[in-house]
């Protein structure tokens, strides 16, 4: 069969990104622009000025992008792009770019969910084994997910509050570290003993989450704290939370390993980066005896490699999107 | 030699093309604030109707602002694309200045009015700007006493927007950036 070249364009949030992603599985260029020493100024993202310097940005990082590569835009069979969930501003760029090059070069179109970009960053030199169970930990998901083939989501669980990764950047502002949250609690977290007592999660039998009791009651502990000014020891508490959050996770998927026997367990999402998490899901696998894949660190956080994986079995299916495409900033697994 | 000319900065979509400078077609669509369901296919259906594709394109023409924020960015990401990937020659025009060289005027200044207030452009009587374009908001702008030469309703001539083309500077396209004027809560 011949190769299969889809260009990727990622701007859900702060990253303006570009990838060529030959059959699904293997990355032939890759940029990535980040916005987030500017967005660092404010505490957070400002969708307004994250969707300006995608503007600014957009045709750099095309131009960077197909420098890399050997591969010419006559070679390249289709143009993928991420068209929710995330900002409605920034994806907006991303889709309105991808259109008018669809256009200009007479390639079809591919929309693809940014949710499940990241579920196939799990492919990206690797192959999907299913059935397979996939834990999504991000800013804006905590979801256990079962596959039996491409494109099949069966949601086992999820958060019913705050967003793990949402958990970690408000944490992480009630001890003053910069954002981003969740590498910054980490730092302070390894130099840090998990001495403060925490209530759990959701001590329960579900496979759903919940992180903003957690959340709050360390919101609340360090007011009191401060109240009665005492000294806050910053490394411990935030090591008590890692420690407590990421457990509460493990335990879930090791109840849903109990569940069922799969093929694989994959981790995606920004919050997949945590060295910590890796390590826990590494003891559980190995436990369990089950195939484990964590993406490399680059295709854990927001790509365009990972929208270019997923893109490919919407390619074979000839599942293409026309030219009034829009952006959608919330979006379920199975909408399209 | 084909322009398109291309404008989202308001709830209308105006897509004009031209062969040098005689305007072939002038599209106008109305929206709801969704401009990019909208504006690629109004786009295509526009050169299509001429037996047009996009590498017959010699140049385009983009209303970088001040207006709509997503609308505007719409069009100036569509067309800086454009630019780029077609290697043609790009040249942006303000919402105010159009309407200043659709009229003869002495010293003018237009009024473009949003949702909340109103952008202000001051021409002199070449169409120069001779102050920065200004953002008020509308119990501002009704407190101006002074509205000497203030125009608004400007009917848009395109045989004159075309004509005033000449005098401006191609842009790099990956340069081409929207004109906002209206601060941002962070940026206050």
């Amino acid at each position: 069969m011949k190769d299969v070249y889809i260009l990727a364009i990622e701007t859900s949030c702060d990253e303006t990104s570009m990838a060529i992603v030959k059959n699904g599985h293997h990355v032939e260029s890759f940029t990535v622009l980040t916005q987030m020493d500017t967005h660092a100024n404010y505490g957070g993202v400002v969708p307004e000025i994250a969707s300006r310097m995608h503007t600014e940005n957009i045709t750099l990082v095309f131009e960077e992008t197909m420098k890399k590569s050997k591969i010419k835009m006559a070679q390249i069979d289709a143009i993928a792009v991420t068209y929710a969930p995330g900002l409605l501003g920034s994806l907006l760029v991303g889709v309105e770019f991808a259109k008018t090059i669809a256009f200009v070069y007479n390639k079809p179109l591919i929309a693809v969910n940014h949710t499940i970009g990241h579920i196939y960053a799990n492919n990206i030199d690797n192959e999907l084994q299913f059935p397979l169970l996939a834990l999504v930990v991000s800013g804006g998901h905590t979801d256990l997910i079962e596959m039996n083939k491409d494109y099949d989501f069966n949601v086992l669980g999820s958060t019913m509050d705050d967003a793990i990764g949402e958990a970690f950047d408000k944490v992480a502002r009630v001890l003053d570290l910069k954002y981003p949250g969740g590498p910054n609690v980490e730092r302070l977290a390894k130099l840090g003993q998990p001495t403060y007592k925490l209530p759990k999660p959701l001590n329960d039998k579900s496979l759903n989450f919940s992180f903003s009791g957690l959340k709050s009651s360390i919101i609340n502990l360090v007011h009191n704290e401060r109240q009665r000014n005492h000294e806050i020891n910053k490394e411990d508490l935030a090591c008590s939370f890692q420690t407590t959050a990421f457990d509460e996770v493990t335990r879930k998927v090791e109840l849903a390993l109990q569940h069922k026997k799969y093929r694989q367990l994959i981790i995606a999402g920004g919050v997949s980066a945590s060295q910590y998490l890796r390590k826990e899901i590494k003891t559980l696998a190995d436990k369990y005896d089950i195939l484990l894949n964590i993406p490399d660190f680059k295709y854990c956080t927001d790509n365009a490699a990972m929208i270019g994986a997923a893109a490919y079995p919407l390619y074979l299916e000839k599942k293409f999107a026309d030219y009034s495409l829009n952006a959608q900033s919330g979006a379920s697994l199975n909408s399209k | 030699m084909y322009t398109l000319y291309l404008d989202t900065h308001s709830n209308k979509i105006i897509i004009v093309l031209y062969n040098n400078d005689q305007i072939l077609i002038k599209q106008e669509q109305n929206t709801s604030y969704d401009h990019s369901i909208s504006t690629m296919p109004l786009l295509i259906k526009t050169l299509e109707q001429h037996n047009l594709k996009a590498e017959d394109l010699n140049q385009i023409v983009v209303v970088n602002g001040p207006g709509s924020f997503t609308g505007v960015r719409i069009g100036v990401t569509i067309a800086k694309t454009l630019a780029y990937t077609l290697n043609v020659p790009i040249k942006t025009v303000s919402s105010l200045f159009i309407k200043a060289v659709s009229i003869d005027h002495e010293e003018v200044t237009i009024v473009e009015r949003e949702k909340n207030g109103v952008f202000l452009g001051k021409f002199d009587k070449n169409n120069n700007l001779i102050e920065d374009y200004q953002y008020l908001k509308n119990k501002e702008y009704e407190s101006l006493t002074n509205k000497q030469n203030f125009v608004e309703n400007i009917a848009l001539d395109y045989e004159k927007i075309k004509k005033s083309l000449e005098a401006l500077e191609n842009q790099n396209p990956h340069s081409v950036k929207p004109l906002y004027v209206k601060k941002i809560e962070v940026e206050k």
